[in-house]
Parts: structure tokens; sequence; C-alpha cells
């Protein structure tokens, strides 16, 4: 994908979906703001790169490939199941990666202690690796049921089930369990938690680009 | 050059089964090629299929020598052609010479000057040149088809496949997108889909007539013409009485003595009896397209306006 490509991924974006993390973002920002409690700035912080970021990737990728006004012009060029993958599911991922590294800039700029979460790097993962599996999943399901709706379904479905039954899922399911990272930073398995995470999104992936290619079922 | 032998297509599973098409065998040569057929005849999973968009449930189909059954020669042959939808979506925020652009990057146009250079050229093909930098989202319906045709023209195409390119145009229009098509066909083959036969008529050299997703006709547009020789027929009545049942009108005028009905089917036995009035037509080309589907069991209902 190169530049002028990327740009094109960027105008041909719909405008809505760009306003929506960007939404949640300032929401998050002014919520921060008005609260004096460090404690309940943290949080925040906590809640909107643990699970708000993850959720709004996951939403948007469901629409990312089929909610496409020239789906069937794009069908019909050269261009590999791959590539449609990486230039309408990367853009995603740019803008949560864009909007978690903001927060994080203004989290600091509210002196939020962030390293409850651990390093530097273990915050980075609490929010890209459940929005890689869940975005995985959105548009996984979106093309399996042919249709936006499906992936963003289930997308919702799980970060709530995950959410609400989080102690089931820390105990019994720790390896599927997209917030072990956020509810519990020092985890023994969370290396082997992180793995599995990622090994779901490139399965999810691996899935999305097969089906990618009954084309017909998508126009 | 195209090359489809027992192309056959089928959606749905068990009771929903529907095939769309049955066995199709059809050679298309460089020129213009026209795909005529009533509405659900499948033109457009055919179109679809050629452009490697849909899948074919059965037969071989080779487009400038490349198999489509094959996710290599699909990728191959969709590099050599250019595809203008029926239904065409396209990004309203972009001007045209950014969508053309767009596109041409898809189709694997890499080099900006290189590409940049066409687009201008495909634009000014089309006569878009004064409106390039200006949104689709402003433009009229003749306009879109246009930036349509460009983006497809942009990688210079050996096949160029149009599904019901003049649909919704004005006439005006309707005729200049034709005579496009026409200069295009000079140096590569168009497929020209559509079911308004006047469209075929003005523009192609070979047709060919789908219904029920069976080639039903393959030859010159004057040859599907005078298939219906000896079965046109003109009747002024003074009566609103409709002609009876056998018999297609095609067109009904209303005259000072009454109306005159055109009519297309056997008048042979008691019907030539009752209607000894009736002078015989010369054909047009869309009364050998009903003629054509009254004769092969298509879509026409007898004694139905058309």
């Amino acid at each position: 994908m190169n530049g002028a490509s990327l740009k094109y991924s960027w105008l041909t974006y719909r405008r809505d979906q760009l306003w929506f993390p960007l939404a949640f973002f300032a929401l998050f920002v002014v919520i921060t703001l008005i609260m004096p409690n460090p404690a309940i700035r943290f949080t925040l912080a906590r809640a909107y790169l643990g699970f708000i970021v993850p959720l709004i990737g996951g939403i948007m990728a469901s629409y990312a490939v089929l909610d496409d006004p020239a789906i069937e012009l794009r069908f019909s060029t050269p261009v590999r199941a791959e590539q449609i993958l990486l230039a309408r599911v990367g853009l995603i991922v740019i803008v949560q990666a864009v909007c978690a590294l903001a927060f994080q800039l203004f989290a600091l700029a509210l002196k939020i202690d962030l390293s409850r979460l651990g390093n530097v790097v273990d915050v980075q993962w609490i929010w890209l690796l459940p929005t890689l599996v869940l975005a995985a999943l959105g548009i996984a399901g979106s093309l399996a049921g042919a249709q936006t709706v499906v992936g963003a379904f289930l997308v919702g479905t799980v970060w709530l089930v995950e959410l609400m039954m989080k102690s089931w899922f820390e105990l019994n399911a720790k390896y599927a369990f997209l917030f072990l990272g956020v509810f519990t930073p020092g985890h023994p398995d969370l290396v082997l938690s992180r793995s599995a995470l990622a090994a779901a999104a490139v399965a999810l992936l691996c899935l999305s680009w097969v089906l990618l290619h009954r084309q017909e079922r998508y126009i | 050059m195209i090359d489809i032998a027992g192309l056959s297509k089928t959606y749905g599973r068990g009771a929903r089964t529907a095939r769309a098409l049955r066995g199709v065998d059809l050679q298309i040569n460089p020129g213009m090629f026209g795909l005529l057929g009533p509405n659900g005849a499948g033109k457009t999973t055919l179109m679809r299929i050629l452009a490697g968009i849909v899948n074919p449930s059965g037969g071989t189909l080779r487009v400038e020598g490349h198999d489509l059954r094959t996710e290599s020669g699909k990728r191959a042959a969709k590099s050599v052609l250019g595809y203008l939808p029926q239904e065409l979506g396209m990004y309203p925020e972009l001007t045209a010479a950014q969508f053309v652009d767009y596109m041409a990057i898809l189709k694997g146009l890499d080099e900006p000057r290189q590409r940049a250079r066409r687009v201008a050229e495909v634009l000014e093909m089309v006569a878009l040149q004064g409106s390039a930098h200006r949104k689709i989202k402003g433009f009229s319906g003749g306009m879109k088809q246009r930036v349509g045709i460009a983006q497809a023209l942009v990688n210079d195409p050996k096949v160029l496949i149009v599904d019901e390119p003049t649909a919704g145009l004005d006439p005006e229009e309707r005729i200049r997108f034709r005579n496009l098509l026409v200069s295009l066909a000079a140096d590569r083959t168009v497929i020209l889909s559509t079911h308004i036969v006047e469209d075929i008529g003005a523009t192609c050299r070979e047709i060919a007539v789908l219904a029920h997703g069976q080639v039903r006709f393959r030859g010159k547009p004057s040859e599907l013409t005078q298939a219906a020789s000896g079965h046109v027929w003109t009747v002024t009545s003074d009566r609103l009485e409709e002609p009876e049942q056998g018999l297609t009108i095609v067109s009904m005028l209303h005259l000072s003595d009454g109306i005159q009905y055109r009519l297309v089917g056997r008048l042979v036995g008691e019907r030539a009896e009752s209607y000894a009035a009736a002078e015989p037509a010369r054909p047009s080309l869309e009364d050998g397209y009903v003629w054509l589907m009254k004769s092969s069991g298509g879509a026409l209902p007898d004694s139905g306006k058309l």
C-alpha cells in the first residue's frame, strides 16, 4: 500500500465512521478533565484504553469492507483480498492507535499514573491486542453474514459478555479473555494470554481473507 | 477475444435454487457486441462473471486467453478489462480526477506521472476535462456515467464491459454515450448489455439475445430483424378492443379514424379471417426481438403491452 493508496483509503472512508472514534475520544477527555479525583481519572483512562478503543475498532471494522459504495468496482480490479483487508482495516487500526496514543499523552499531561497497568509497552498491549481481535472478529462476522450488522453485533456481544462475566473468564477462559491485561496487569499467564489473542486475531483475519474471495456474496 | 462454453450459474440451494445461466456458449470478437434480453434473463450475472466478480457454477470461460476459473487467471483477466456496472457506486466526496486516479491505483498503475497523464487522457475522452476537479456529488447522471467509463478505460483495457449504461440518461446523453462506446470499440472488445433494443440496433455489429439464462439468438441485428419478416402487421381499429390472444401489441397509435396497432405474431386460420384488414409491415429490430421472445418461449406475454 503506497502513499497515494493510503490517501484515497482515507478520503473514501465514510466520514461519520471517522467521527465516531473522535467523538468518544473527546467525550472521555472532557469527562476525565472534569473529574478531580485521581483514582476516577485513572479508572476513566483505563476504561478508554482497555475497553472503548477496542470496541470502537471492532465496530468500525465491521463496516470497513462491505460499507463501500464502489465495492463492485473495487472487486472488478485485480486488487488482492489481502490488499483490501490491509487498506480498509489498517486504516482503522491507525485511527485507533492515534486515539490511544493521544489519550496517553493527555493522561501524562494530567499526571494520571498509567504505570499501574504495567510499563509503557504493557499499556500498549492492553488496547492493541483487544482492538486487533475485535476488528478481526468484526470483519470476519460481516463477511460470514454478508452484512455489516452481523459483525457489529458479534463484536458488541463478545465485548459485553466478557465485561459482564469478567471473573468467570479470568478463572476459566483466561486465554480468550480480552481484558486480562486491563483487570490483572500482573497476571502470571499474561504473556500466554497475549499470544492466544494474537493467534485469534490472525486466525480471524485468515478467515476474512478466505471469505473475501467469495466476492459475489457482497455485491 | 472472449470464449464462453457451457457456462452455468446457480444461486442458492435446495428449494431456493435459481438457475441464472444454463449452458451459455458464446464467442465474442473485437468490436461492439450487444447482449440483449428481458429483465432477469441473466445478463448482469454474465457480465459479472466476465468481470471476474461472480464465480461460474460450471463451464469454461476465457478472457483474452485467461481462464477465469482460477484465481491467477481471474486477476490477469481483470488487469485487461474495464467494467462499468449497472449500479455504479462512487465516492461522492472525491472529484472526478481523484476517483479515476484511485481506480487507476487499484488497477495497478503505480507510476504517478504516467497515471496522472492517463487520468487526464481518459477524462478528455469522455469530455470531462472541464469538470475534472469538481466533486462527483454535484454531477448529473450522464456525467457520472462518463466518470464510470473513464475509470473503466484508465487501464486501457482490451475488453470493456458495460452493463445497462444508458438507463436513466436523457435522450441526448444516451446518444452521446452510445457514440462514445462505438468509438471505443474501434480497437477493443466492447460488450454492451441492455434491454433497450434501440441502443443495440444503433451500435452493435454482433448481438446475442439471452432469455431464462440461455442464448436464444446469436448473429447480426439485421438477421434478428429479418426473423420477424412476415409476422409483423398493422391494424387500424375504431374500437378500443385489443387484439386477441396469440398476438403481441408492439405499439399503439391514436389516429383520427381509430387506433393503429402494430402486431407481432402469426395470422393463420380463424385469426387471419378476423384480421382481414391487417397489412403486413416491415419489421424493425424491436419486432425481431419480440418475435424471437414469442417464438422461443421467452418472457413476453401474448396480447401484452410492451
